[in-house]
């Protein structure tokens, strides 16, 4: 069992940059290298990755394919503790998620790219802060004001979607991690109430209305009932009432007006989970670990860091992500192959996948488009679509699917087809500078290659012996000259073909 | 959704199973199983209404007869700015057979006559006797959570998430039986998607997800051949990938099953595209399908029933997926015209060419095609749309068909339904509107279709619905034997 003070080893330090960025990148400021952080201990390397003031890039152009890739550019350039911060925008940007074309038959291209933009970059300059302040920052964000209907949600007809998710997705969960339900249809209902009447001025941007006139007060609709949420018996029994509450919560002590929101967000995060803990502080938690870790973590590591980071109350983003980054959740994941039946994999993401793959290989894709200069020369956007995700457009309120769903056949063979085309961009890709190609032993070769790539420990032996009897074409050359052109060509593009294809790269 | 979506089962993509791996696979990577006795020489296609359809506006009471139900819907549907009520005079020419209960007349939503290439739509088929309407579905306590609700669906479990299957879902059940004879090697499905559904989910073979057959080749670096090199290139791969398939770590197997499936399949599905297309009977049909999603992904279902119909080696997928998303109508859903209808006119129009085509292949009558969503939605309309509902209708369509209106319309009196307002769900043998369990839809499936025990797949489906006795699991009397032509 490690903690703050457990010093990094190679592997380790391997796991913590591709968790907390994109690829391992060739071209990384000194402090921020592998070979630098081997040795801090886990406290130091989460402080040194958590020491940063967010930028104020968002990703705006006049066309939506031109903006996707605008943000694209943005993250293959970043380095040092900024690519930690566009993992975390696309972390808020699945879990609040939002889509462009939505928006885009509401209120057309330009505004709808406006909406998203905003919000992006909403969720950059707050993506260290305090996640109370971005959850009330959401309550009337246009984008989601928009997405989730709340525009259009008025006291003579009441709209639940926003009411709905944000109970259900954005703070607490269908049910709790004990499996339980966290509120009532009743509750989804009476929380709608409170965001009736809002809008927002799309030509100001960022700027809310909120309509007395539209907003529905106790006074008017009596038949309503009271404007409380949770504090009813839940279906578990044993006393528990919904929410933990010993009464139902009131959410207009303040009054019957634009303060509703606050309050009924301010009940949330006082909501707990049937046995006691609090839900908002497990259900972001749960959801960190699965995007940064991996799927499934347990009750009690998550119990364990939301503890350790005193968040309850605190809501503060940097001591919850320093308390992930010191606890043995991050680097378990990293043993040498084989693995246990217990060891937790991850899929990548494909925006991960890709985008860390270049960094890794230094390949830069070329032009506007982003083309991958090999191959059939596609454009990135376009491969990260057939992985089964596309920037600025997640599926629906969900977010995108996580882990299966990223290795269907379809998906895969996308991942493959980027990888060839990296590989065959002639004259681009240039493995000879990223290992020496004065080796000749085919072993020493494959160690290079995937120590490079940072995946050697992810091979088994029996996988490393595959990978040298296709160097060696199942020995009938014993050793190889990389300063040959074509055996180069040939054969070490050939085997950065298959490590990047191979589970251990599409895995972590 | 984050629990049911993200578990790390086999749902994705292809997935074998470990133990069926071993290097003879990748030596003979088809071995053929004879046909399975199970579905015999049909083929299953679900479809999923994605985001919640709105089941009052899909089948839609015209007149009261002997219930209230036109007076009860227009009580809650607006006509004017914002309204989404379907006038009679814009229901005419989609009529249906009457409500069993009330004997209200019934029509199909104006959308589903279809247009261009399509015209007519599910309405032509309709009259050809082709689809059965199954109104009233669903289940004990709805839950309008989309996650949810899907999962319950998915599963045919009502108790939610799949707790009683292991979340597998009831398609993949049907699939990993082992009456059906399909090894971990087949594949026996195909999903037109980026990722397996759901329905699919399971552990016993290979399910695929396509979403453009001409683009599932395999990637190879052909500038880099040698004469060997590609050959040496596959052995490698398909090395590591079996390598990893025999790992313990499930996740690291189910990759490894995954690339081997997948490149396996990339070496026989492609050529489907061009062989469809290359047919001088075919293309006339490639070129009617609409330009929409629906279109297009019922095209590629189309390739690979060709496929098989023709006996291309390696080609053995009876059993589909595929979604038409964007029915969670909140707001602008529209009437007659407008956002709903165009979904529905989406389905109508790809269907009818979808069923134009396969009847030209002499395929029809092995064709089902059962269409659902996860929940309906809310009866009294918002400012422009609706929020989530509970009960709607299914759809079956085929060849074999009995075509027709199953099931009572939902209980929408203004003194029968529940605060929200949503239709409660009724299994009370002396109640006129008594509700149909979806579960009975896909049981009818498994038993006449399939050929499948229904209790096989759905085992907990008797003892959920408590205070009824056994034989009451038939919800709607006439649903089980006469949906089928024999």
């Amino acid at each position: 069992m490690g903690d703050q003070n457990t010093p990094l080893t190679e592997d380790d330090a391997r796991q913590l940059v591709r968790r907390l960025g994109f690829g391992i990148p060739v071209k990384e400021s000194k402090k921020f290298r592998v070979s630098e952080l081997v040795g801090l201990t886990r406290g130091a390397a989460a402080d040194l990755f958590l020491t940063f003031k967010p930028k104020g890039f968002k990703p705006k152009s006049s066309d939506i394919e031109k903006a996707i890739n605008k943000w694209y550019k943005y993250i293959l350039k970043r380095k040092k503790s900024l690519a930690l911060q566009e993992k975390l925008v696309i972390f808020y940007h699945d879990h609040f998620a939002t889509n462009f074309s939505t928006l885009d038959v509401q209120e057309g291209e330009k505004d709808a790219i406006a909406m998203m933009a905003e919000q992006n970059k909403m969720f950059r300059k707050n993506c260290i802060g305090n996640f109370k302040t971005i959850v009330k920052l959401v309550n009337v964000n246009p984008a989601m004001m928009n997405f989730l209907d709340t525009v259009v949600n008025t006291k003579d007809e009441p709209n639940e979607n926003y009411g709905r998710e944000v109970q259900e997705l954005f703070t607490l969960g269908a049910t709790d991690l004990n499996g339980e339900p966290n509120y009532t249809e009743d509750d989804i209902g009476q929380v709608s109430r409170a965001f009736t009447g809002w809008h927002h001025d799309i030509k100001i941007g960022t700027h809310h209305l909120h309509e007395e006139d539209e907003h529905d007060t106790t006074a008017e609709f009596p038949g309503r009932g009271p404007k409380v949420i949770f504090g009813t018996a839940h279906p578990v029994g044993g006393g528990h009432n919904y929410g933990g509450f010993a009464s139902p919560q009131s959410f207009i002590t303040g009054g019957e007006a634009e303060n509703e929101i606050d309050e009924v967000t301010e009940i949330l995060f006082q909501h707990l989970d049937t046995d006691g803990e609090n839900t908002v502080a497990r259900h972001l938690t749960f959801k960190l670990l699965e995007y940064f870790c991996h799927a499934s973590p347990s009750k009690a590591t998550v119990d364990a860091i939301v503890t350790d980071a005193g968040f309850v109350g605190s809501w503060e983003m940097v001591p919850l992500l320093r308390s992930i980054i010191v606890h043995d959740v991050m680097y378990e994941t990293a043993v040498p192959a084989p693995f246990g039946a217990l060891t937790k994999k991850s899929v990548r993401w494909p925006v991960d996948y890709t985008i860390g793959t270049l960094r890794s290989v230094a390949l830069k894709p070329k032009g506007g488009e982003l083309q991958i200069p090999g191959g059939d020369f596609n454009n990135l956007g376009e491969l990260v679509a057939e992985m089964g995700q596309v920037l600025l457009e997640p599926p629906s309120v969900f977010g995108w699917n996580w882990e299966e769903s990223w290795v269907s056949s379809a998906g895969l063979l996308a991942r493959y087809e980027f990888v060839r085309d990296v590989v065959a961009s002639r004259g681009k890709f240039k493995p000879e500078k990223l290992i020496d190609t004065d080796l000749t032993d085919p072993g020493d070769i494959v160690d290079a290659v995937t120590d490079q790539l940072g995946v050697t420990s992810q091979f088994t032996a029996t996988q490393r012996t595959t990978l040298i009897d296709y160097l060696t074409d199942e020995g009938t050359n014993p050793t190889l000259d990389l300063n040959d052109f074509d055996t180069r060509n040939r054969k070490l593009h050939g085997l950065y073909g298959l490590v990047l294809q191979s589970v251990a790269t599409v895995l972590h | 959704m984050a629990i049911t979506r993200r578990q790390f089962l086999k749902r994705s993509g292809a997935v074998a199973a470990g133990s069926a791996l071993g290097p003879g696979l990748f030596g003979n990577p088809f071995v053929r199983t004879a046909l399975s006795e199970t579905i015999g020489d049909r083929y299953l296609i679900v479809m999923l209404l994605d985001g919640g359809n709105d089941g009052l506006n899909t089948v839609t009471p015209v007149d009261n007869q002997g219930g209230t139900l036109r007076t009860n819907y227009e009580g809650w549907r607006n006509a004017g700015s914002g309204g989404i009520r379907l006038l009679p005079g814009e229901l005419a020419a989609t009529g249906i057979d009457p409500d069993p209960n009330t004997g209200a007349n019934l029509a199909l939503h104006p959308g589903f006559i279809g247009s261009g290439a399509g015209a007519g739509g599910l309405k032509a088929l309709y009259d050809l006797g082709k689809v059965a309407v199954v109104q009233g579905c669903g289940y004990p306590e709805a839950n309008l959570s989309h996650a949810v609700s899907s999962g319950i669906w998915e599963t045919g479990d009502p108790l939610g998430l799949g707790i009683g299957y292991g979340g597998t879902g009831w398609v993949g059940r049907y699939l990993a039986d082992p009456t059906t004879g399909y090894g971990g090697t087949d594949i026996p499905a195909v999903n037109i998607s980026s990722s397996v559904a759901a329905e699919y989910r399971q552990t016993g073979t290979s399910v695929i997800a396509v979403s453009r057959l001409r683009r599932f080749g395999f990637p190879f670096d052909k500038q880099n051949d040698n004469g060997t090199q590609l050959q040496e290139y596959e052995d490698a791969f398909l090395a590591i990938h079996a390598e990893a398939s025999a790992s313990a770590q499930p996740g690291v197997a189910q990759a490894g099953d995954a690339g081997s499936s997948t490149f396996s399949a990339s070496q026989s599905y492609p050529a489907l595209h061009n062989l469809y297309n290359d047919d001088p009977d075919r293309a006339v049909f490639e070129a009617l399908y609409p330009n929409s999603s629906t279109g297009r992904d019922l095209k590629e279902i189309a390739k690979i029933i060709h496929g098989v119909e023709t006996g291309q080696p390696d080609i053995d997928a009876r059993h589909f997926w595929l979604r038409n998303g964007g029915y969670d109508t909140h707001s602008n859903e529209g009437g007659a015209t407008g956002d709903h209808a165009n979904l529905h006119n989406e389905v109508a129009s790809a269907i009818k060419v979808f069923w134009d085509d396969i009847t030209d292949m002499g395929a029809e009558d092995k064709v089902c095609i059962l269409i659902w969503s996860e929940f309906s939605r809310r009866i009294q309309q918002n400012a422009s749309g609706t929020d989530h509902g509970s009960q709607g209708p299914m759809f079956l369509i085929g060849g074999k068909v009995n075509g027709g209106v199953y099931g009572n319309h939902p209980n929408i009196d203004p003194a029968a339904v529940d605060s929200k307002p949503n239709t409660i769900y009724s299994q009370d043998p002396l109640d006129p509107f008594r509700s149909t369990d979806f579960r009975d839809v896909y049981g009818t499936v498994l038993n006449h279709w399939l050929n499948m025990p229904p209790g096989v797949i759905l085992p907990n489906v008797l003892t959920l619905d408590t205070g009824f006795p056994v034989n009451t699991y038939w919800t709607v009397a006439d649903l089980d034997l006469p949906l089928f032509v024999p």
